[in-house]
């Protein structure tokens, strides 16, 4: 039996490459559902405005 | 400023903040058009081939041709540029005198790092430096980490200081302020330096047009296939590129792990900015437009830790490509200049065809190779595609790694370069455009350190 070397190398690169784009989109929407799960931090939380305050410092009137 | 006092005020500079461009309606409208025009394009190819008839076939393989083209000669011109470099570097003299040098380390939740980031900088060979550790309040027991070296080490002496958090740029600059030398080193503190990286980064400092130099940063956490292909990438991006560029002493990205300064170079410039999330690249940018040429050391090694996933490796270079974009549109001026320094726009043009031109024309280029094997059948042509980049990729490799002196196992990852590390970092280098273009928010992104280094 005789293989065909060409058609079998076509289709190892034909696939290699649909499946690392498909991989690379799905990465990249992965990314952006892990990122707005992430708790924020303190510093983001001060940017938008949203930061808990525990403590409101006390100033004297006068 | 006392040294022991352990917080100092916060700071009163801004905080990192990010230009809306467009308002959330338009951004959705300018969202659905891309997305239509591109599944209208798709659904007509493939189901009216026959109507566009050889016109569009010819243009496909002229697309293709020059692409394959344009790729030759971008190597070809790379890899003879830094051969020039190289060729000057080997006729360099050693300096006669070692200037004092500050090393500024900016930290924020490095706990796991941070000390052997340290202990690595006391090892240095290098007659006369100081040590600036800056902890951007972090919440993880960094300074307290950092405490511990505080003091005078054999003649070093290692000044530690705390603020509120306010980003990278911000602590970068809060540690300049209070360095006296006149160079100053810029690391990150997830980075080890070689003990004799000093000495050799202050040697293109000789020529009094350097405003900075840019070191030589290589992974040091190569233990699976995405730190590997990472590690060859810095081989051959620092190898190839930054050499061609620093021919022409105008290197485009002083990078964060291991960036020189001449402290007249940055005063002039005013200082790291906080407004992009590429305050490296935006510094780089501000000291070619004031004029001063930037070089590249290769003996100037700094070792770093890449990420070790996927997600990981696809948020560091998101955040890359839309802080590049950032830094472009906020210098878009320098792109028309030309009056003095020629160098400025094209190297800045050249950070446009990397960033925007080339990851777009390498995703298109696959898709249109695969395409016509698929409609056309004709697969000798994909398999001949195929096998020519890969070898140029590998004798590429191989030239990098050898001039580097690094392990030649490396070289066998060029095969999976291309069409697979590539291609993920170029679709994320696509998705953080259009998402720059519409102005999307986005955030940091710290990166979870494993203490390898």
């Amino acid at each position: 039996m005789r293989f065909d070397w060409v058609n079998i190398l076509a289709t190892v690169i034909f696939v290699s490459i649909v499946v690392t784009l498909i991989l690379a989109v799905a990465s990249y929407f992965a990314y952006k559902v892990r990122e707005a799960r992430r708790p924020k931090t303190a510093s983001e939380l001060r940017q938008e405005g949203k930061v808990k305050v525990f403590f409101n410092e006390y100033t004297p009137k006068g | 400023m006392d040294n022991n006092v352990p917080v100092t005020p916060p700071e009163t500079e801004p905080k990192p903040t990010v230009k809306r461009p467009m308002r959330p309606m338009m951004q959705l409208l300018i969202s659905i058009a891309i997305i239509a025009v591109v599944v209208i394009a798709t659904v007509f190819l493939f189901k009216y081939p026959q109507k566009l008839g050889p016109i569009f076939i010819t243009a496909l393989v002229v697309t293709l041709a020059s692409f394959l083209l344009l790729l030759i000669l971008r190597h070809f011109i790379l890899i003879w540029f830094s051969y020039l470099h190289q060729r000057e570097l080997s006729q360099g003299e050693p300096p006669d005198v070692y200037p004092f040098v500050s090393i500024i380390v900016p930290a924020f939740n490095e706990a796991e790092v941070i000390q052997s980031s340290l202990s690595s900088l006391l090892e240095l060979r290098y007659p006369y430096y100081e040590i600036i550790a800056v902890d951007d309040g972090s919440t993880d027991g960094t300074f307290e980490r950092m405490r511990e070296f505080e003091g005078n080490h054999y003649g070093v002496k290692v000044s530690v200081f705390r603020k509120e958090n306010s980003g990278k740029a911000d602590t970068l600059n809060y540690g300049i302020r209070r360095s006296k030398a006149p160079i100053v080193v810029c690391m990150d503190s997830d980075s080890r330096l070689t003990p004799d990286a000093l000495r050799y980064a202050v040697r293109p400092f000789a020529d009094p047009h350097v405003g900075a130099v840019a070191g030589n940063v290589k992974v040091i956490n190569r233990h699976n296939i995405w730190t590997k292909l990472q590690a060859l990438e810095y081989i051959e991006g620092l190898n190839i590129v930054r050499k061609a560029q620093a021919f022409w002493r105008s290197v485009n990205v002083i990078p964060g792990p291991i960036g020189i300064f001449r402290r007249t170079a940055i005063e002039a410039t005013g200082g790291y900015d906080s407004d992009t999330f590429a305050e490296d690249f935006d510094m780089t940018v501000k000291i070619l437009s004031a004029g001063w040429k930037i070089n590249y050391e290769p003996k100037a090694v700094a070792f770093t830790e890449a990420p070790e996933v996927l997600l990981d490796i696809i948020k560091q270079r998101y955040r890359w490509s839309r802080g590049i974009l950032q830094a472009l549109r906020k210098q878009k001026h320098l792109l028309a200049s030309t009056g003095g320094n020629i160098t400025t726009p094209l190297s800045l043009w050249y950070m446009i065809f990397e960033g925007l031109v080339w990851p777009a024309m390498n995703i298109f280029s696959n898709l249109f190779f695969v395409w016509i094997a698929l409609i056309y059948g004709m697969t000798k042509l994909l398999v001949m595609w195929w096998i020519l980049l890969t070898i140029l990729d590998l004798l590429i490799a191989i030239h990098a790694i050898l001039m580097e002196r690094e392990d030649i196992g490396l070289a066998i990852y060029a095969v999976f370069y291309r069409s697979f590390y590539i291609l993920i970092i170029d679709v994320t280098k696509l998705f953080a455009t259009l998402e720059e273009l519409v102005g999307l928010d986005m955030s940091w992104g710290k990166l979870a350190r494993k203490g390898r280094i």
